[in-house]
């Protein structure tokens, strides 16, 4: 269907100098859990289409569902009328030109996703909830396929087929006072473990419900796991490699390209050939992706580019890593594909260990850097004080504070433990440079959970997060 | 002009009845079908380029069937009877609840077709005059070499509704929201700092024509070159004065998100059991309001046909209560408050906030510097984020000012603010007489975006202040 659409749609704008059509399509269904209960499945379909085109210096644009018969035709008159009125912006480079593939299709589809039907989908979620030894108050797992195809009229003619898992699970209990937990999950294929996600989430919210509140103020190193890490990366690494903010001047690296912009340590790597939310063979606007270094020991190497930008690597990208709906409302803009930091030596006991004062960051309220100036004050939900290679003590209520473009630079220790979060693969890292402030003077806590194995906990935690 | 992509309200209100006949038919307890046609024009410029002028037009169909104490959805994508049809089995398949509930839903029976209350439709104006509106709040941001980025944004949607459901409701409306936005980005050597400004709302294209867009562009770039002269806020327990925006984010983060009715039936919300109880000093009334004319989160009917209402959810310092969809307000013996929302008609349907704020005080902003001997004054938001579980929040400011003796003495950069809500509130001892709302989306933990405002007066309380560096 969504092949036809794009077809006809290209066939009715093919008189201007530059168009393209993407059409897609995507099948949906999402279990919801409820305090530890199944309350809704969802099943739902979703197709459209989205029309460009340039004419000199004016462009077009419009995007539909294909819910009537009347849709395509629709879209194309909509993308008129906008090409009627649209003012001229000079300089507007083309839509990408066909070129070959420059790696094989990566495994990104699994037959186990196209054939779930809402009752193995609810068996999943009962899995998760029978594993899991406390409440889970809010959660879903959904499952999805993902077609695509984009034409435009330079010669590209490419598709693509994918799947999508993506999991989100909170989870609560009440000790000393009520504590949260969450796991994330996200991938293509059904691999995900309820066991070990059901066992994270317990241990996760027993930690935070024993958390004291962090009181007083000092410098520290952070050390953040791949769940608090991917989002940090993306906001403040990601913006400063998107090549949209070089052309506009508001990248912090626009003229760092062969400088040292981060600690020797730090290598990374867009690699779309690997099994990944976005690894595709050609990006939403049909330019050949590659595996390609983006910083390497350090130096930057290049920027992420669509064709917008121009000399495009391939990252003009329409579709999310989280959602398969909606790809063809969204005009392309540039996004990691699967934007990998090389994973070091370190097991999470070993940065542990050796770090002198720092703290281990469970949860933050919410990961994320500013994509300006990569400035970062996150509320820590849970967060483990090391103090001479030891936890001392489970904290929340604190702000962390600090600078993520600064914190490339300052790396300490790289994990060995990489994890996909998003469109990027992080592993465990700690960074120097940080300050934690909290409520008035901070006394170390006597509650038990000082007193479990830590050695032991952190290899179990690191089986238990193997699956996700 | 944007073409209309709708179908007919009459033909699709036929369809939607003849679905929950059928969903009825195979079992389901209570069963609702919605449509929604979408159309969304945005337009935004950078520098002076053209960067996205867009035309959207999505439909679809969401049909719910309630059995055995469970949700079952199934969405149609097209309007035809055959994809709507198999989208209703599909809902009553996935409800597949273990016999009859114990839980009877209420929900009131509405007959109603109502159209936006809006001066200017936007389908009444020309895109000419949307583009330019964008471009001129662009141009109007060029006022020194500093400005480094300037962004000129309009945009505008337009969702028409038809809904019916088995409880005998017949309903259509249409909202229509308009927003335009400037943002500078000004830059100095490595230091670069932004700002941004522009009004929003559930009315017509008047809100631009009656904006002075010049004087929007050229005082947010103006902002944001003071900025650049910011220094890095102080941290600790700080006073703290919230200007309207922030006041909107502490209203929604600290205690909106855990006054939704589901936070409660779960018992996962630090509020759970506390009405009647004191939560917040005596100055502090808070409310959700989706009836407020003209401000970005007013509905005419949350997505379940309920009729839109003000919910107080603090009355001089005391709860009051929650909000509620028809699931929660029957699970806890309350009437539904209007308050259950989809983003979409592909997306579940929830408790959401509407318009969420603090009431007013009795204080003038500058009476209210004058008397602050230490402190910090917000100016503008970020985002912010909740924790029902844990009674705390965390709101980004975007910029402040210091405050000694009773006067602002510099800028301070983006900062921080977190602490235990109710400490907070029970901390706040003066608020002004002017409540402000400030639109904008809110997600529930990590998606389901919808569109909301929040606001109030500029609030004094003492929270923890932490800055980036």
């Amino acid at each position: 269907m969504i092949h036809e659409a794009a077809e006809r749609a290209l066939r009715a704008v093919s008189k201007y100098p530059q168009c393209e059509a993407y059409a897609s399509s995507a099948t949906v269904h999402t279990v919801y859990i409820d305090n530890s209960k199944i309350s809704n499945i969802e099943t739902k379909r979703d197709d459209g289409l989205m029309v460009r085109m340039i004419d000199g210096e004016r462009q077009g644009k419009a995007s539909v569902s294909l819910c009537r018969d009347s849709s395509v035709d629709d879209c194309v008159r909509m993308a008129e009328s906008v090409l009627k009125f649209s003012p001229s912006t000079p300089n507007m480079n083309g839509y990408a030109l066909p070129g070959k593939a420059r790696h094989a299709m990566p495994d990104v589809w699994d037959k186990k996703v196209e054939e779930i039907t809402p009752d193995e989908l609810r068996e999943i979620a009962r899995a998760v909830i029978d594993s899991c030894r406390v409440n889970i108050p809010r959660a879903q797992i959904r499952v999805s396929t993902h077609d695509c195809v984009t034409m435009n009229g330079n010669g590209v003619d490419c598709s693509h087929r994918s799947t999508l898992v993506y999991g989100h699970f909170t989870s609560m209990a009440v000790r000393d006072h009520p504590g949260e937990g969450m796991e994330t999950y996200h991938g293509t294929h059904l691999d995900l473990d309820p066991a070990a996600i059901g066992e994270a989430l317990s241990r996760k919210a027993e930690a935070a419900a024993v958390c004291t509140e962090f009181k007083g103020h000092e410098k520290l190193s952070m050390i953040l796991p791949p769940s608090e890490l991917g989002d940090m990366i993306t906001s403040s690494v990601g913006s400063a490699i998107d090549g949209e903010n070089v052309k506009y001047g508001t990248s912090l690296w626009k003229e760092s390209v062969g400088q040292q912009v981060a600690s020797k340590e730090l290598t990374m790597i867009e690699d779309p050939t690997a099994r990944a939310p976005l690894s595709c063979v050609f990006d939403d606007e049909g330019t050949p992706t590659e595996r390609r270094p983006v910083i390497e020991n350090g130096v930057l190497r290049g920027f992420n580019r669509d064709s917008f930008c121009g000399g495009s690597t391939g990252n003009g990208m329409r579709r999310s890593s989280v959602e398969a709906q909606g790809a063809y409302e969204r005009t392309p803009v540039i996004k990691p594909l699967n934007l990998g930091i090389v994973p070091g030596r370190y097991s999470r006991e070993d940065i542990i260990e050796q770090t002198d004062s720092g703290i281990l960051v469970e949860k933050f309220a919410w990961p994320e850097a500013d994509e300006l100036t990569g400035r970062f004050g996150l509320n820590v939900r849970c967060g483990y004080v090391i103090k001479r290679g030891e936890i001392i003590a489970t904290v929340n209520n604190a702000l962390l504070m600090g600078n993520m473009i600064d914190a490339v630079a300052n790396v300490e220790m790289i994990g060995n433990d990489p994890k996909h979060m998003g469109v990027v693969s992080v592993p465990t890292m700690s960074f120097s440079g940080t300050e934690l402030v909290g409520n008035r003077r901070w006394r170390r806590c006597s509650t038990a959970i000082w007193r479990w194995p830590w050695s032991l906990w952190w290899r179990w935690y690191a089986a238990s997060r193997a699956s996700t | 002009m944007m073409q209309a992509v709708m179908v007919k309200a009459d033909d699709v209100q036929d369809l939607l009845e003849s679905a929950v006949d059928k969903m009825q038919g195979m079992g389901a307890e209570f069963s609702d079908a919605r449509s929604q046609t979408i159309r969304v024009t945005g337009v935004s410029t950078t520098n002076g380029d053209l960067r996205q002028l867009v035309q959207k037009s999505t439909g679809g169909v969401c049909l719910r069937a309630w059995s055995g104490g469970r949700w079952g959805y199934g969405t149609a994508t097209s309007f035809s009877k055959e994809d709507i049809d198999r989208a209703a089995a599909e809902a009553v398949r996935n409800a597949a609840g273990d016999g009859r509930s114990d839980l009877v839903l209420e929900p009131a029976t509405v007959k109603s077709h109502r159209k936006a209350d809006v001066k200017i439709h936007p389908d009444s104006v020309s895109l000419e005059e949307k583009i330019q509106a964008a471009l001129d709040l662009d141009k109007a941001q060029a006022i020194d070499d500093r400005v480094l980025n300037r962004v000129g944004a309009y945009s505008e949607e337009i969702k028409d509704v038809c809904m019916s459901n088995s409880a005998g409701s017949d309903i259509s409306w249409q909202e229509v929201r308009t927003l335009c936005r400037a943002m500078s980005v000004a830059a100095e050597g490595q230091r670069m700092e932004r700002y941004y400004d522009g009004p929003d709302s559930t009315l017509g294209f008047e809100v631009v024509r009656d904006a002075d867009i010049e004087e929007i562009g050229r005082v947010t770039a103006k902002e944001a070159i003071a900025t650049l002269a910011a220094d890095r806020a102080p941290s600790g327990n700080l006073t703290v004065i919230s200007d309207p925006m922030v006041s909107g984010l502490l209203a929604h983060e600290a205690m909106g998100h855990a006054s939704e009715g589901d936070e409660i039936t779960k018992k996962r919300s630090f509020l759970t059991g506390a009405v009647g109880r004191k939560v917040a000093s005596e100055v502090i009334s808070m409310y959700d309001d989706g009836t407020v004319r003209g401000a970005h989160g007013s509905i005419p009917f949350d997505d379940e046909g309920t009729p839109s209402s003000c919910t107080t959810i603090i009355k001089d310092g005391v709860y009051q209560g929650y909000m509620h969809s028809l699931e929660t307000a029957a699970v806890l013996g309350c009437r539904p408050t209007g308050n259950g929302r989809a983003e979409n008609y592909g997306k579940r349907t929830w408790v959401r906030m509407t318009n969420t704020f603090f009431g007013p005080g009795e204080w003038d902003r500058d009476e209210l510097i004058a008397d602050t001997k230490d402190g910090i004054l917000c100016d503008k938001m970020i985002n912010g984020m909740e924790d029902p579980v844990g009674g705390c929040f965390e709101a980004k400011c975007l910029r402040g000012y210091l405050i000694r003796n009773g006067e602002i003495v510099k800028p301070l950069q983006s900062f921080t603010l977190t602490g235990r809500s109710v400490d907070i509130l029970s901390s706040a001892d003066a608020l002004t007489k002017e409540v402000i709302l400030d639109g904008g989306m809110c997600g529930k933990g990590i998606e389901d975006w919808v569109r909301v405002s929040s606001g109030g007066p500029y609030m004094r309380a003492r929270m923890i202040v932490g800055g980036g560096q």
